[in-house]
């Protein structure tokens, strides 16, 4: 990455590590002509806390709440991703009732991390009461979520060859009273939002990200469909249930913020059908394979991709036959898409590189690990 | 860029007799402005104070600095209550009633935190710009007129002085980007002279539309005509007009969607981000007076200011106000916030033509 | 997806006019939110929400009421579920007999993740409804057994002595163990 600092009209700026619009610990140093953004370059680390060696020197069971503390918006994504690659290179088979349970408590915090997405990107066009909108029904999903689980951020919740516990008494019909309610609340959100001419306005036609840049660099998810790349794991390389599922992938071709954020909104209102149909079709039965107390899989490697609300993450495991793993490595869906920045935002104004950032929606802690 | 905040006791001791003198200027010049006039509803108050004059205006000085004081008590709690409403939430709640006293309790933290200069700040350009915003916005109150009685100054020319004592603003801001040695401050004192610049224009244009329709520029001619011909709101060419007054008022005052000079998401607080305590206050003071004002001022032109039936003539203006301070801040707590370049396109591709055209309507059915 | 499409191409004046309805929508949106939804804010130290009966705050020992003891017989398996080891404890007794006297936990280095809990074959221990666990002090979140025990002090007196009473009455019957269980106590 070439800065050029030796110009006279730059002036380099720090936005981050503490500034109120970067996500977490998120360091952009950024030279400014200007208005205008000459040069954006990331800087991360600050949250790193060395999870993968960590992984390295605890057991398989006992690496899994270390992984809530990657992507800690949608924890329950990161510990079926390491679930499915433990289960994998120790051929573990998962009840059928268990997958189902998986892939409900898994699309319903997708949709408590877009919330958040959404509330954080509107605070950073300045619309700060959309926050409060976002988060007051994200705040009932954290109810469902601890109602379930016990807990409201770092659920770890998913075990080796199944789930610690089933629904509780009632779930069903909470869960869908929530999701009726939350239908509207997204339309109302596009009344309030979408529709804006202000909000268009500062959304269409900026940070384009091409097809092709898509494709080379990496970009996964909601990034990727909203610049016309029609993948998604789920549908792509379905796990758990998800081939039996009904469901829409929203591929928007702009490739602009707005794109990725209309992918996001429209992502919540497909879960909300995944999350019914699920409950529907939901077997009884087993919840959890029975395993030895020491958990010792044969020698191999195994890699697992799954559809996190950010894009494709993945876990790749190596196992030498001991209760440790001899290497696990994560690939962060957030990490790849922040290296998008450099060349995205670009040239463009200053409020606009906020903007660009806010889509990509990066979590910190996976950034860093 | 160095965060050393170690400007030594001295400085920060001196600064603070500047301000304290500054003030006193300030206060004698507002005296020696209005000092020769008579507040007619006050008028057993000077008359018990005697007739000397520096004495008589001083005390209307006083009187007039105190009644925006408490103005903005309360309009930071109607703000901070509304917004809280509107977000589903129920905002201040626990000093006082219904959190009354939070904006004076706030203010008494503001007043006892130490005032932190940068140590690379230019001091005097630092020290002075919390009041040379302040100081023109007290000065605009001169010639609201609050009530049949209760105008400071009517001037003959009181919207020109208006407008050019408002647009002084700017070069307070200026001083308060530039001399914090802030590179946040800096871009949001470069947006902020850009955009209350730019939006003058389109307001006064908007309010020459009144003056031409009405044919005067004393407060108290316009008001005299609307008790004779109905409010000016009610007249089409001035619907445009008055709809383009609030959006450049918007863009004055820095509220959302022109809150750019503050803007939290990119400039942390824009050019008061190196401010703390009594002068961050002073900042605070002069934004919401400021938004008092404008709203004021509107009603004045617009909404037949303090015309009423019934009720005396200042309660009716506070009324008007506040439902106009009110409209402002919900359409703050709606929109996004705008791009500088959408900003200024706004104003000079729609609002600056809009503005001649609704100013020659206004001129054609004037001369009718 | 319709709902999010239909941003079409517009005239310049028709842009304008629209923008401004659009705005008016949201004003609309915003009005309804403040005059009909309810305010959600909870007026935290003064009034609580219940939290859900699994959710996983502050551990608690289970007591055994019929037995006079808690039921926690000191077997390590949550200690040894756990990643941070958390728990540290000291057996009393053993055999049937089995018990523990002191159970710490350093919440300091907790996760609150539940597998301790999962561990447990004995239903020993729980995580309760308790939450507020900030303090001044890094020792302060070391959680002795006075604490945890489900009974307080009292309980874990109780306990102590229910367990040393069996041993005891066991020893009567086995003189050889008493010495042993003598010299470990
Ligand atoms: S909850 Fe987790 S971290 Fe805490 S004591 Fe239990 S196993 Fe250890
Ligand atoms: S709490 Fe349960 S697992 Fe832990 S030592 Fe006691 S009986 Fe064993």
């Amino acid at each position: 990455m070439i800065t050029d600092t030796t110009s006279r009209n730059t002036m380099t700026v720090n936005f981050g590590p503490q500034h109120p619009s970067t996500h977490g610990v998120l360091r952009l140093i950024v030279d400014i002509d200007g208005e205008i953004v000459r040069s954006c370059r990331p800087e991360i680390g600050y949250l790193h806390r060395g999870l993968e060696k960590m992984f390295e020197s605890r057991s398989y069971r006992h690496n899994i709440p270390f992984t809530d503390r990657l992507d800690y918006l949608c924890s329950l994504a990161n510990n079926l991703a390491i679930c499915q690659a433990i289960e994998r290179v120790g051929n573990v088979e998962v009840p059928e009732r268990a997958k189902y349970l998986r892939v409900l408590m898994v699309e319903l915090n997708r949709i408590a991390s877009h919330l958040v997405f959404l509330g954080t990107f509107a605070t950073d066009l300045g619309a700060t009461t959309v926050f409060l909108y976002a988060f007051r029904e994200r705040e009932l999903l954290l109810d469902l979520l601890e109602a379930m689980t016990g807990a409201r951020l770092t659920y770890n919740w998913i075990r080796v060859g199944g789930m610690p516990a089933d629904i509780p008494e009632g779930y069903g019909e909470r869960v869908i009273a929530f999701l009726n309610q939350m239908r509207p609340r997204l339309d109302e959100n596009d009344r309030l939002l979408t529709h804006n001419r202000i909000f268009r306005a500062r959304c269409e036609g900026i940070g384009v990200l091409k097809r092709e840049d898509a494709i080379a660099w990496g970009a996964t998810g909601p990034v990727a469909r909203g610049s016309g790349v029609n993948l998604d794991i789920r549908k792509a390389a379905p796990y758990e249930i998800y081939d039996r599922l009904d469901f829409e992938v929203p591929v928007f071709d702009e490739g602009d913020v707005m794109a990725r954020y209309k992918v996001r909104i429209e992502e919540m209102r497909q879960s909300a059908r995944i999350v019914e149909q699920v409950l529907k079709t939901m077997p009884e039965g087993d919840i959890q394979t029975k395993l030895p107390k020491i958990f010792k899989p044969p020698a191999g490697e195994a890699y697992s991709r799954i559809e996190s609300p950010r894009g494709e993450l993945s876990f790749y495991l190596i196992s030498d036959g001991t209760p440790n793993p001899v290497r696990i490595h994560i690939r962060a869906p957030s990490f790849i898409h922040l290296s998008l920045l450099q060349f995205m935002a670009k040239d463009i104004k200053v409020a606009d590189m906020i903007a660009v950032a806010g889509s990509l929606d990066p979590v910190m802690g996976e950034v860093d690990r | 860029m160095s965060v050393a905040h170690s400007g030594s006791a001295d400085a920060r001791r001196s600064g603070q007799f500047v301000g304290v003198i500054f003030v006193f200027i300030v206060l004698l010049v507002i005296a020696a402005v209005i000092g020769h006039l008579t507040l007619p509803g006050l008028a057993p108050v000077w008359h018990f104070l005697g007739a000397h004059p520096i004495l008589n205006a001083l005390v209307k000085a006083v009187v007039y600095v105190s009644f925006i004081a408490l103005l903005v008590l309360f309009l930071i709690w109607w703000e901070r209550k509304f917004a809280g409403w509107l977000q589903a939430r129920l905002g201040p709640k626990h000093v006082g009633p219904q959190g009354m006293l939070q904006t004076l309790a706030d203010a008494l933290k503001l007043i006892t935190k130490e005032d932190i200069t940068p140590a690379v700040a230019d001091r005097p350009l630092f020290y002075l710009a919390p009041f040379v915003v302040f100081v023109p916005t007290v000065l605009t109150f001169m010639v609201l007129p609050l009530g049949p009685h209760w105008i400071a100054q009517d001037l003959n020319v009181a919207l020109l002085y208006v407008i050019a004592i408002s647009s002084m603003t700017a070069t307070g801001i200026m001083a308060a980007g530039w001399g914090s040695n802030n590179k946040y401050s800096l871009l949001g004192g470069v947006r902020a002279v850009a955009q209350l610049l730019s939006y003058e224009v389109p307001m006064v244009m908007a309010v020459l539309s009144v003056v031409t329709f009405v044919g005067g520029l004393s407060m108290r001619h316009i008001i005299d005509y609307q008790a004779q011909n109905g409010w000016l709101i009610l007249k089409w060419p001035l619907i445009p007009a008055f709809l383009i007054f609030l959006i450049a008022a918007l863009a004055e005052l820095n509220r959302t969607p022109f809150d750019l000079p503050e803007a939290e998401s990119e400039l942390v607080s824009g050019f008061h981000t190196e401010y703390s305590g009594m002068r961050f206050a002073f900042f605070f003071l002069a934004e919401f007076a400021n938004n008092f004002f404008s709203a004021g001022f509107a009603v004045a032109l617009f909404f037949g200011g303090y015309l009423g039936p019934i009720l005396p003539g200042i309660v009716w203006f506070i009324l008007k106000t506040f439902v106009l301070i009110t409209l402002m801040m919900w359409i703050r707590w709606t929109v996004p916030r705008l791009r500088i370049d959408q900003m200024m396109g706004l104003c000079w591709k729609l609002l600056v033509p809009l503005s001649l055209v609704v100013f020659i309507l206004a001129a054609a059915w004037a001369s009718r | 997806m319709d709902s999010l499409n239909g941003h079409k191409k517009e005239g310049y004046l028709s842009d304008f006019v629209n923008g401004f309805l659009s705005i008016f929508k949201g004003m609309g949106v915003t009005f309804v939110n403040l005059v009909v939804r309810p305010k959600i804010t909870v007026l935290y130290p003064y009034q609580r929400l219940n939290v859900a009966p699994r959710y996983r705050g502050l551990f608690w020992l289970k007591w055994n009421e019929e037995k006079q003891r808690l039921n926690c017989v000191g077997c390590t398996l949550c200690a040894q579920a756990c990643p941070t080891n958390v728990i540290s404890m000291n057996k009393l007794g053993k055999g049937n007999h089995a018990g523990v006297d002191e159970f710490d936990m350093d919440l300091g280095r907790c996760m609150f993740c539940n597998l301790c809990i999962e561990a447990c074959p004995f239903d020993a221990i729980y995580m309760g409804p308790t939450y507020e666990l900030a303090s001044y002090e890094r020792n302060s979140s070391v959680f002795h057994i006075q604490v945890l025990a489900q009974g307080g002090a009292e309980a874990v007196r109780i306990n102590n002595e229910t367990i040393k009473a069996a041993l005891a009455a066991e020893a009567e019957k086995k003189p050889a163990a008493a010495v042993h269980t003598a010299k470990e106590g």
